[in-house]
C-alpha cells in the first residue's frame, strides 16, 4: 500500500481525496479543513474581482504544496469554458483545469457535447483536462480518446448530499475506464466516499458535505479515513457475496452436541 | 483623456499605462491576477509591456473559493 499512488497525467498523488473551497465560514476554516482532509489536489473558481467587496486572496491560505484545479464554473457553453481556461493559464494557475459546462441552474447538470468539444479544444491547447460529467460510460470513452486526464462522474446533484445514486453507471465507468475515475459531487457522507472507492474508483471530490458540516474540520479528517479505509477494502479485495449464510466456527466438535 | 473598461466600470488611464499599472491602480495584489483584454487573455509575463489603449475592454479576475 505504501506505494499505492494516484497518477494523473503522470503526476502522483498520495491522497485520492481531493477537495473545493467553497461553502466554507471562512478562508482559515477552509485551510484547516483542506490540512485535515490531506488533499493535494484542490479546487478553486475563477471570477472577475468586484471592486466594491474586497475579499482576501484565496490562494494565500492554500500551502504551496497543494496543487489548486482551476473550474470552468460558470461556463454555459464550450467557448465559455475554454475562455476561462485560457485566463486562467494566462495569468499563472497551473495547466490543469476542471472542465464543467453547466447550462443547466436548476439540477446543474452537465451539458454532455459542450463538454466534449471544450475537451478536444483544451487537449490540443496543451491542457490537462479533468471534465465533470455524468455518468454515461459511452461519453467517457469519447472523453478519453479525447485526451482527457480522467473522467469525473456525478454521484447525485451537485451539492446535493444525496450520495452514490449513480451507483450502476459509475461502476459501468470503472470497468471499462483507463483513465482515473473520480467521483465527483453529490457525496454526503463518509460511508458513501468508502463505498465508491471499494468498488473502484480512483478517487472522490468532496466540496459541499465537508464545508456545510457542523464542523468541516473533523468531517475533512472522517472523509481522509474513509476514503483511505475504502481504497485498501478495494486493493485487499472484497469477498463477494454469497446467498446463503456459513459458518465462521467450526461445525464439528461441538461442546454441546456430545 | 482616453479610457477603457474594466470589468464593466469606465476606467480613466494614465498616459502610457500598462497592466501592471492598472493592477496597482485598482490595487489588486495576490499571487494571481488574471486579465483579459478585448476578450483575449494577457500573459502574466506581459503585463510589465502591454500597454492599455482607448476603448479597450478590460476584464480582471482572480481564483476564488469553489468545488
Amino acid at each position: 500500500m505504501t506505494d499505492d499512488e494516484l497518477i494523473i497525467a503522470g503526476r502522483s498523488f498520495h491522497s485520492r481525496l481531493i477537495t473545493g473551497t467553497g461553502k466554507y465560514a471562512s478562508f482559515a476554516q477552509m485551510a484547516e479543513a483542506i490540512d485535515a482532509s490531506g488533499a493535494e489536489l484542490v479546487t478553486v473558481a475563477v471570477r472577475r474581482v468586484d471592486f466594491d467587496e474586497r475579499t482576501g486572496d484565496i490562494t494565500s491560505f492554500l500551502p504551496e504544496s497543494v496543487l489548486l484545479l482551476p473550474n470552468t464554473s460558470g461556463a454555459e457553453t464550450a467557448d465559455e469554458a475554454v475562455r476561462i481556461a485560457r485566463l486562467a493559464r494566462a495569468g499563472g494557475l497551473p495547466t490543469w483545469i476542471k472542465l464543467e459546462v453547466i447550462p443547466d441552474p436548476r439540477n446543474l447538470l452537465p451539458d454532455p457535447l459542450e463538454t466534449l468539444r471544450a475537451a478536444e479544444t483544451l487537449v490540443a491547447d496543451g491542457f490537462t483536462v479533468l471534465p465533470y460529467m455524468f455518468p454515461d460510460p459511452v461519453l467517457a470513452r469519447r472523453l478519453e480518446e479525447a485526451g482527457c486526464a480522467t473522467v469525473m462522474p456525478l454521484a447525485a446533484p451537485i451539492g446535493s448530499g444525496r450520495g452514490l445514486k449513480l451507483r450502476e453507471a459509475i461502476r459501468i465507468m470503472i470497468e471499462e475506464a483507463r483513465v482515473p475515475v473520480i467521483v465527483d459531487a453529490g457525496l454526503g457522507a463518509p460511508s458513501e466516499a468508502a463505498e465508491a472507492m471499494e468498488f473502484g474508483a480512483d478517487a472522490v471530490l468532496v466540496n459541499t458535505a465537508i464545508a456545510r458540516a457542523a464542523d468541516p474540520v473533523l468531517m475533512a479528517a472522517a472523509f481522509r479515513q474513509a476514503v483511505e479505509a475504502g481504497r485498501r477494502a478495494f486493493c485487499a479485495g472484497l469477498m463477494g457475496e454469497r446467498r446463503d449464510a456459513e459458518a465462521s466456527s467450526p461445525l464439528a466438535a461441538s461442546i454441546a452436541g456430545s | 483623456m482616453s479610457h477603457c473598461t474594466v470589468n464593466g466600470r469606465r476606467h480613466q488611464l494614465e498616459e502610457g499605462e500598462t497592466v501592471a499599472r492598472l493592477l496597482e491602480r485598482l490595487g489588486v495584489a495576490g499571487r494571481y491576477a488574471l486579465v483579459e483584454r478585448n476578450r483575449e487573455p494577457v500573459e502574466r509575463s506581459r503585463y510589465e509591456e502591454v500597454k492599455l489603449g482607448e476603448g479597450d475592454r478590460i476584464i480582471v479576475a482572480r481564483p476564488v473559493a469553489g468545488g
